[in-house]
């Protein structure tokens, strides 16, 4: 559950701390607002790249077939001065992600939030050193 | 003009009111399971090095006998680099009202953003771990970085300059916003980080990370963002005519006792630095830049700007940067770039749904 904020206005000034106001609206412009997503996938790969990581999620559909997305996130730079490694999040992996869609409509999207299958938000509250390896 | 006297006086004050031993990273705690959302505790911070029982510190030099500045470092802080109005006598903040600011500004940056907003369409800083409190800040009470003039503000600019930052920010923001490479901004085109990380290096969003390399004739200064690199020749040679600029200048150093002094002209006419302030500087404009090593783990930066066509006053400013564990991970942006790509892709699918609608008419 979201913590929401009094005043809407605040959640764009809250990035301007860590963000010049450009790099904001470059998200804008690549993802599209009115398009939330919330995925639920298995981690193919992790592309742990600069200026924003990539994740990699198999989606399986309604229809049963599966297909491939890719989702931005962070510089993965603090994770790495912290421990974490490609081997962090194992591939197979389950990720619950609440997303935005591409503006060009491809399987592409930006990560607004990872969660894990048991709550626990990606990387946070030690998670990361904790994630178990998918059942074979 | 002698400025042996304003880094005696920073270095004092910082010395006086700096803990040094930077606030370590703030402990992730657990996410209570239901709200899947995180709470985070600001550990007390460290407690300052007792001076009287450990060793007297020596200034470690390099093989060449210059005083080493090597490593991995960062200069982010708390402290702003103006001082408030309202804190214009105030030159400390006390260590309950810091911890305070550095408490609320914690959990500012863990609080997520409205969905179904602007805001809301980015990944989260604090996952990620980029938000300044999970880092190394300095814990800098000061209420302000500029020592001079007195009440920490900087002095008013000319008209001039006025003109020429609003001219030269006009020039710099994409005009039709994201349909064309060109109109993207620098930063996200992976040429160089918007706005530079100086000179002056003034605190950064996050990855605000440096390493200094330094050889007998030349320093060089890596940030980590992009990757954007300062190499400051030692060999006294002249900084070239005007007519060669660059985005960071071109800098120039010497040794003034353990002090490295680097002067900075030739910048490029655009618009600079972290500061708006900085936006309209003159041709004449030269930075002048002081590092100086007071610790195991800290050197202080202060930095001199001088130019009265663009500013009515000289003003000062300095700060410590504190160690970093490195090593840095290459933040190769232009390798991991799929968003230009991708924003040209909605710009095309945006250019074609227009088409189709005209077409209908």
């Amino acid at each position: 559950m979201r913590i929401k904020i009094a005043v809407a206005l605040a959640g764009c000034c809250l990035l301007l701390a860590s963000l010049p106001v450009w790099a904001h609206h470059a998200f804008a412009a690549e993802f599209d607002v009115n398009q939330p997503l919330k995925l639920t996938g298995t981690l193919k790969k992790w592309e742990m790249i600069n200026p924003h990581s990539w994740f990699h999620v198999q989606v399986k559909g309604a229809d049963g077939k599966i297909v491939d997305w890719m989702v931005e996130g962070g510089s993965p730079n603090a994770l790495v001065r912290e421990g974490v490694t490609k081997d962090t999040v194992p591939i197979g992996t389950m990720l619950i992600i609440d997303a935005y869609r591409a503006k060009s409509g491809e399987n592409k999207a930006v990560g607004r939030d990872f969660t894990l299958p048991d709550g626990k938000r990606l990387f946070l509250g030690g998670s990361a050193q904790n994630i178990a390896p998918p059942a074979k | 003009m002698s400025h042996k006297f304003p880094i005696l006086i920073a270095g004092m004050l910082l010395t006086a009111v700096v803990v040094i031993g930077q606030q370590t990273p703030a402990t992730r705690t657990q996410a209570p399971a239901a709200a899947g959302t995180t709470t985070k505790t600001v550990p007390p911070p460290a407690a300052a090095k007792a001076p009287a029982a450990a060793k007297p510190w020596t200034m470690p030099r390099t093989p060449d006998g210059q005083p080493d500045l090597q490593g991995y470092w960062t200069n982010a802080t708390y402290a702003p680099l103006e001082r408030a109005v309202a804190n214009a006598n105030k030159p400390f903040f006390t260590k309950e009202e810091f911890e305070a600011r550095v408490k609320a500004a914690a959990l500012q940056d863990e609080q997520q953003t409205t969905p179904g907003t602007t805001g809301d369409v980015h990944y989260d800083f604090t996952q990620f771990g980029l938000d300044k409190s999970q880092n190394t800040f300095a814990m800098d009470l000061r209420t302000g970085m500029i020592t001079d003039p007195p009440d920490g503000r900087i002095p008013a600019q000319t008209a001039e300059a006025q003109k020429r930052g609003r001219d030269r920010t006009a020039a710099y923001r994409p005009a039709g916003g994201y349909d064309a490479v060109q109109n993207i901004v620098i930063g996200s085109r992976c040429i160089i980080y918007a706005p530079p990380p100086g000179p002056p290096m003034l605190p950064q969003g996050y990855n605000g990370n440096y390493q200094i390399i330094q050889s007998r004739d030349s320093v060089m200064i890596l940030f980590e963002q992009i990757g954007d690199v300062r190499i400051i020749p030692l060999d006294n040679r002249p900084a070239p005519p005007l007519s060669v600029r660059n985005t960071m200048g071109i800098s120039r150093g010497r040794w003034d006792g353990d002090t490295l002094v680097v002067e900075t002209t030739n910048f490029a006419e655009r618009p600079q630095g972290r500061n708006a302030a900085l936006n309209g500087i003159s041709d004449n404009f030269k930075l002048i830049e002081r590092f100086k090593r007071t610790g195991e783990d800290t050197f202080d930066y202060e930095f001199t700007v001088n130019d009265p066509g663009t500013f009515v006053k000289p003003w000062t400013a300095s700060m410590p940067f504190s160690r970093i564990k490195g090593p840095i991970l290459e933040a190769a942006c232009h390798e991991g770039n799929y968003g230009i790509e991708d924003t040209m892709a909605g710009a095309r699918m945006a250019d074609k749904k227009a088409a189709e609608a005209a077409g209908k008419k």
